[in-house]
């Protein structure tokens, strides 16, 4: 009987720790990272009594929680890339904002700006028509300044946020090696300690959706946690602290570094998390997405300063650049031995691209790399003043030999949008006239006509001087009173800078004049030139014109961000299936917990009715045994 | 599978989410009436619309390039219509002082209408348009390019010609420089002239001279030297003799492929030469005729000739003039006639890119709003499968 109660009061003492599990697991049914647990009740080890061998009872054997690495591994490899895309669509998003809404205003501002110079064609001599135009010329320059402001302000976002990424990796890192200490103390006894399990793993999982982690259980219970191309983060109870550095060559953006790498960046390893996804968001979405406006700002600018240049204003006076814009820009990298810079100009605005490059000097020589495709760059040249290094479009001067293993990065139009303004104040500076006027003389007998001539060189310092063209006979003509060249009806002839063509038959002593058209304020033929450019390839070997540029950034913006918004549905997808799968194995389901409810009061009703029943054996037997002695 | 109930929770809070994102997609193309208002919706749609868009401004632009082209050239065919009609009086008056039977006061009244034509001419010389540039003056719009001088009147312009571009690749000459209009008109009959020496005593008048056979025209310098008054011989300009004969009023004399018939008596010694054209202001050939008329105090035969050559040599002038002229607003008219063709084809072109932009941006009104309909629908039994699960408790059960 006394084996009874014994038995009854283990089964009691269980079954009440069986609903403290169960009641946990209800309380813990909104705990992140909880994990479901069980307990797991053995019976406990039989008396021998005589020949018959009797249980004696139930004992419990210990609390497992339900839980699987290879899952939690899933959900976290998961979660690190659903965070990288959510950091690039923040930011894909602002940027097809910014420029991908098919009423955007740069595309209007150009359009105006092209409009302005197609009116000052029409009337070249109104001021209304050359004040509108300066006008369109300013708002347009404020529109590249304005997106790129944007875009360099979610710059500086991806800097705060990095510097927010890594105190809070290096914290959640700190808290790991604190558990993995508590971990290790708690495994001692043979029991898993189930909670700090719980918390570790939770932290990982909040780590994974910062950094992608690959993690190592120890047979101690410690974890170590890696992330990157392997770079530690914790090692059982010690930690790496992770570091932000500037860039090499552009001190404005931070890159990641730890404090075992001397400054060294692992940027390049770190491809997934929020941080993963920031760096690229800066490397893939941003800094393309300004250097593609910086490209066609710098396109504008110059094909706009070159057309002035080559026109006359209403004053006579050849025009003065429209537009000043920052030109390509080259930084020695902060590892660099020696003080030598390089300075870059624009030698074929055909052949820029939008594009960042990296020259290096090594071992005698120059090499420049892509650093979108990886591509180097053909250069030729010696870099020198007299001799510049040039390729893809640039131009580029060392100030001297530089060290072996020197580099320079060259962003030839990183900063041309943000630094783009209207450089004329005047608006009778416009250069709408052409700088050449051709005239046949009155006393002219023959029956030739002289073209308007077009200007081919503006730089030409006797462009404006006045030519001569005399007829010495039907089929000859002198210059200026000299020489006796061929004419040819409608060919070619260039002097000065310029070019024109006579047609038809002239008579000797004819006489035809090509001069400066200082007086001629009612020509249009610049202004002509300069609404035409709006159609004019001047981009990618001529092909692509500045409109076709712009429609070129909607597309590219556009695309970019349908790409990025693509991927983070899918991964949307994956993670739920991978958080179902954790959920599933792991997750508190309160029917279960209810019928366990039911199941463990039933077995403890069931037990206390046998503790009764042995009881009142136990009394039946006493009071037999004292009505025999009394 | 075992399914928790915070799973059910997080996962029903995902799709309600992604179905309010969808209702709310919907309602911003519904109120914009724009299938896609951000291009990452339609990348190369947006591309096109931009591309679209930018062909659109520009076709606009040059309707508003050819409006203020018409403009202009309309002012100009107006200058020139009322051109013409001057010289035409100018023409007539000649004619009229042609007749022997004018007295003095009559040519001396002709040459006072004949400098109000001049007048007339000049201002016409000096036309504005409405923004006050001078439509006659090349380049240099902003300076009065005619002033009357004493052969005719000096022109101070240039011989530009504005060009407006009216379409892709198409420009549209706006203006013709006043020298061309005015200026650079060929004398005689726009070949060569022929003319009376001014020591002439006898009567010969020159009454024709034109171009017989054009291959054989030689482009030099002849004198038709009367050795008697009924011999003649043609001398080059090296004195050498190309023909000579016997004249006879009204007769056509024929060298080097040109045909000048003279009429009346020259005495011996006269002579007559044949010369290339060369240009002459209509403003200088105004000038010489008042001139020919204010000196009509010779009464003599001799002098009667003269004027009669004077005349002639006007009229064929004029008539020059007035070809000039026509054949420049023929050209206007071709140019008026380029830029409405280029009208109707922007206007057409304009139709087709508001097409193909509609055909790519505009929303499908009623699949829209079906849509939303549905998104609305699937949104509210979501909702409602949710509540009816999540009353689904075993705990409620439990008494």
């Amino acid at each position: 009987v006394a084996d009874a109660i014994g038995i009854s009061l283990t089964a009691l003492q269980a079954l009440q720790q069986a609903i403290a599990v169960t009641s946990n697991n209800v309380a813990n049914f909104n705990t992140p990272g909880y994990d479901v647990e069980t307990i797991n009740l053995t019976s406990a080890a039989p008396q021998s009594n005589g020949s018959v061998t009797v249980g004696a009872g139930v004992d419990v054997a210990g609390v497992t929680r339900a839980f699987s690495q290879a899952e939690t591994n899933q959900l976290n490899t998961s979660q690190s890339a659903l965070g990288s895309l959510n950091a690039q669509q923040n930011y894909s998003t602002q940027i097809d904002n910014l420029f991908g809404t098919t009423a955007n205003g740069l595309t209007t501002a150009l359009q105006t700006y092209y409009s302005g110079w197609s009116n000052v064609a029409d009337d070249p001599t109104s001021t209304a028509a050359r004040q509108a135009l300066l006008g369109a010329a300013q708002s347009l320059a404020a529109s590249f300044q304005t997106s790129s402001t944007q875009l360099n302000a979610m710059n500086s976002d991806v800097n705060t946020r990095i510097t927010g990424d890594v105190t809070q990796i290096n914290a959640d890192a700190q808290s790991i090696a604190q558990l993995n200490q508590q971990i290790v103390v708690g495994s001692a006894g043979g029991q898993t300690p189930n909670t700090l399990l719980d918390q570790r793993d939770q932290l990982v999982s909040s780590l994974s959706q910062l950094v992608g982690v690959t993690t190592t259980t120890n047979q101690d219970g410690s974890m170590n946690v890696s992330i990157g191309n392997g770079q530690p983060l914790v090692l059982g109870s010690s930690t790496t602290t992770l570091t932000t550095v500037p860039d090499q060559f552009n001190a404005s953006e931070l890159q990641i570094s730890s404090s075992a790498l001397n400054g060294n960046s692992i940027s390049s390893s770190i491809t997934s998390g929020d941080l993963g996804g920031l760096l690229q968001a800066r490397s893939q979405i941003i800094n393309p997405a300004l250097n593609q406006l910086g490209q066609v700002a710098a396109a504008l600018s110059q094909s706009a300063n070159t057309q002035q240049n080559s026109g006359l204003d209403l004053n006579g006076q050849f025009g003065a650049n429209l537009f000043s814009a920052g030109g390509p820009q080259a930084t020695a990298s902060s590892k660099n031995t020696d003080a030598t810079t390089a300075s870059v100009s624009i030698a074929n605005l055909g052949a820029l691209t939008p594009d960042n490059y990296v020259l290096s000097f090594n071992a005698g020589a120059f090499t420049m790399t892509d650093t979108s495709t990886g591509d180097n760059v053909a250069l030729s040249g010696a870099g020198t003043a007299a001799s510049p290094l040039t390729g893809a479009g640039l131009s580029i001067v060392l100030s001297g030999t530089p060290a072996a293993g020197d580099q320079f990065l060259i962003q030839p139009t990183a900063q041309a949008a943000s630094t783009i303004k209207v450089a004329l104040t005047n608006p009778s500076q416009l250069a709408a006239a052409g700088a050449i006027a051709t005239s046949a003389s009155d006393t002219n007998t023959g029956k030739a006509t002289v073209a308007a001539g077009t200007v081919a060189d503006p730089a030409n310092p006797n462009l404006l001087a006045t030519t001569t063209i005399q007829f010495t006979s039907p089929t000859t003509f002198s210059v200026n009173g000299a020489g006796s060249f061929a004419y040819t009806s409608g060919a070619n002839i260039t002097l000065n800078g310029w070019q024109t063509q006579i047609s038809g038959t002239p008579a000797t002593g004819d006489v035809f004049t090509v001069q400066g058209n200082t007086a001629g304020t009612g020509d249009n033929t610049n202004a002509t030139a300069g609404a035409n450019q709006q159609s004019q390839g001047v981009l990618d070997g001529g092909s692509v014109s500045i409109s076709g540029a712009v429609s070129g950034l909607v597309t590219a913006v556009g695309t970019q961000a349908q790409q990025v918004n693509t991927a983070q549905t899918a991964q949307t997808a994956v993670n739920s299936a991978a958080q179902t799968a954790v959920q599933s194995t792991s997750g508190v389901n309160l029917d279960n917990e209810a019928a366990n409810l039911l199941q463990w009061q039933q077995a403890y009703q069931a037990s206390a009715q046998a503790l009764t029943i042995a009881s009142s054996l136990f009394t039946t037997l006493i009071d037999s045994v004292n009505g025999t002695f009394s | 599978m075992r399914v928790t109930q915070s799973l059910e929770q997080s996962q029903f809070l995902t799709a309600i989410n992604q179905l309010e994102s969808n209702i709310s997609t919907t309602q911003n193309q519904i109120s914009s009436g724009l299938s896609f208002t951000t291009a990452s919706q339609n990348p190369i749609g947006a591309g096109l619309v931009t591309n679209y868009n930018q062909a659109l401004t520009q076709s606009q632009q040059f309707v508003t390039n050819s409006n203020s082209a018409q403009t202009s050239l309309n002012t100009e065919d107006t200058a020139l219509t009322q051109m013409q009609n001057s010289l035409q009086s100018l023409r007539d008056l000649a004619l009229e002082a042609n007749n022997s039977s004018e007295s003095p006061q009559d040519l001396s009244a002709i040459a006072t209408q004949a400098t109000q034509i001049q007048n007339t001419l000049l201002s016409l010389a000096n036309t504005q348009d409405g923004s006050g540039n001078f439509i006659f003056a090349g380049f240099s719009t902003q300076s009065q390019p005619f002033a009357l001088s004493a052969t005719g009147a000096a022109y101070s312009g240039d011989q530009g010609q504005r060009q407006v571009q009216i379409a892709p690749g198409q420009t549209v000459v706006v203006g013709d420089n006043g020298d061309l209009v005015f200026n650079q008109i060929k004398t005689g009959n726009g070949t060569f002239v022929a003319s009376a020496a001014a020591g002439n005593t006898g009567t010969g008048v020159v009454s024709t001279a034109t171009v017989a056979d054009p291959a054989a025209y030689t482009g030099g310098t002849y004198s038709i030297d009367f050795t008697a008054p009924n011999t003649y011989q043609v001398l080059d300009a090296n004195n050498n003799v190309v023909t000579s004969g016997t004249f006879t009023s009204g007769q056509a004399i024929s060298f080097a492929g040109v045909q000048v018939t003279l009429t009346g008596q020259p005495a011996a010694d006269d002579s007559f030469s044949v010369a290339p054209s060369t240009n002459q202001s209509v403003f200088t050939t105004v000038q010489n005729l008042v001139t020919a008329l204010q000196q009509q105090g010779t009464t003599s035969a001799a002098g009667g000739a003269q004027l009669n050559n004077s005349i002639n040599s006007a009229i064929n002038n004029i008539d020059q003039a007035l070809n000039q002229s026509e054949t420049i607003q023929s050209s206007v008219g071709a140019r008026l006639n380029g830029i409405t063709t280029q009208q109707s084809v922007a206007s057409s072109q304009q139709i087709q890119l508001q097409k193909s932009i509609s055909n790519l941006q505009s929303l499908d009104l009623p699949s829209a709003i079906t849509s939303l309909d549905q998104q609305n629908t699937t949104l509210s039994a979501a909702m409602q499968a949710f509540t009816l699960t999540q009353g689904l408790s075993l705990f409620k059960f439990i008494q």
